[in-house]
């Protein structure tokens, strides 16, 4: 008996000592951004992990690839090959949009950038964290990757990088709890902000005045404002507005446009700042 | 000998690990139980000299990275478990299985409600009653896990 109590009174100030410390690097982790570097080494060590986790996911996708029919890769070859020419002719039509667009622009001076360069990514994992929203990329700063990146798929915003390593980056998905995206209305340009609330197929737009010019469809994309996410580039549409009589106020719930649950594939946006957009 | 025996800790340590970060279907996410700490119980019961409250706040941080919590969050919560358990192993050695399993069970309850809380305090998610099932599913894996980190603790002959 009177050993178990000497033994508790040994351990009693380190694991005091210890519990403080943990309090207080949650609190500079949360506040500051100090522990960054201890995060990335962390996530340098277990990166191999992360590799490791992957790997049945990934081999099941070369084998299927492997055992692929020869027939079968023909008709996706011609597929494609239609898909192409169709895009080829959109494109055609968009250049001379596009140049178009640049001339009005420079003639009325303003210097807004078209296009933004892009750094094909791949999805590592998947954060198995039932509160959090995030996925990891196999690109990191080596790559040109910084912190407050936006990503995108080929159908929409998908979130922005958080956490740089060299070699692997953490992006925080829209949907997340703690995300928001300010976003502007195409049809009636309200702007606002939607918000994640933790499950991939779902946004909230919250507090909208009772006589907001929104109707279910409305198409959202990125305003451009707060300066992290460039302008114009879809978010999500509209499926469902409250309204809540009490408060004169509105809420909807949108629907992603880019598939945060299974994009493999994604793309970093790298902005062209303050570069006139002039010769194409 | 010795220097590959060694290893047993960590390396059981980083399996824990690899479990917390498989991927499952986004319905079971909430009812995987906490791999790590069960381990992590199981060193500090059995071997107090070699595995404390030190292991038990660096194996925190790295859980903490593999699930993009706030660091120190499951630090602070592995340690306490921890601290409990360096002041109870001698007695806790001696029980049987099915009453270990129980003991087991309130030090993962008391590792939930440390990380639910702190996410509460973040305000980022209500707690819902589902997250107190993933302990209750530790505590049913538990015999197998002593029996089964028993045995390579004796092959390695670690004391």
């Amino acid at each position: 008996m009177q050993n178990i109590f000497q033994q508790a009174r040994g351990n009693v100030l380190p694991a005091l000592f210890l519990i403080v410390l943990s309090v207080s690097v949650m609190v500079v982790d949360h506040r500051y951004s100090h522990l960054e570097s201890v995060r990335a080494g962390i996530s340098i060590v277990i990166s191999p992990l992360r590799y490791l986790v992957s790997l049945p996911a990934q081999s099941g996708a070369w084998v299927s690839e492997w055992f692929r029919t020869h027939n079968r890769l023909v008709d996706e070859n011609r597929e494609l090959r239609n898909d192409e020419r169709i895009l080829n002719a959109r494109l055609q039509k968009m250049e001379v949009l596009l140049a178009e667009n640049t001339r009005l622009r420079n003639l009325l001076g303003s210097s807004r950038k078209l296009a933004d360069d892009v750094i094909v990514s791949e999805l590592l994992s998947v954060d198995q964290n039932p509160y959090r929203q995030l996925i990891e990329l196999n690109k990191g700063s080596l790559d040109g990757l910084y912190d407050g990146q936006a990503v995108i798929d080929d159908y929409g915003v998908m979130g922005q990088v958080i956490h740089v390593t060299p070699n692997s980056s953490t992006v925080m998905l829209i949907s997340d709890p703690e995300h928001a995206i300010p976003v502007q209305f195409i049809r009636s340009g309200l702007r606002t902000v939607a918000f994640g609330n933790g499950s991939t197929d779902q946004l909230e737009i919250r507090f909208l005045s009772a006589t907001a010019n929104i109707q279910v469809g409305d198409e959202l994309v990125t305003s451009g404002l707060g300066g992290r996410f460039p302008p114009d580039y879809p978010v999500a549409s509209i499926v469902e507005i409250k309204q809540d009589k009490t408060h004169g106020f509105i809420s909807a719930l949108a629907r992603p446009k880019a598939r945060l649950d299974s994009s493999r594939e994604v793309l970093v946006i790298k902005p062209r700042v303050n570069k006139p957009a002039v010769e194409q | 000998m010795m220097g590959f025996s060694f290893l047993v800790i960590p390396l059981s340590l980083v399996l824990g690990l690899v479990l917390m970060m498989a991927p499952l279907p986004e319905w079971a996410l909430i009812y995987r139980p906490d791999w790590v700490a069960l381990i992590l119980i199981y060193w500090s019961m059995a071997m107090p000299n070699r595995v404390g409250l030190w292991s038990a706040f660096i194996t925190g941080l790295f859980v903490d990275v593999t699930q993009g919590t706030l660091l120190g969050q499951h630090s602070l919560a592995l340690v306490i478990i921890v601290f409990i358990n360096l002041n109870f192993h001698l007695r806790i050695r001696v029980m049987s299985l099915g009453r270990q399993a129980l003991y087991v069970l309130v030090l993962l309850l008391i590792n939930q409600f440390t990380v639910v809380w702190i996410e509460g305090v973040l305000e980022r998610e209500p707690p819902v009653l589902a997250f107190f099932a993933a302990p209750f599913i530790g505590m049913a894996l538990w015999p197998w896990i002593f029996i089964a980190l028993r045995d390579i603790r004796r092959k390695a002959q670690l004391r």
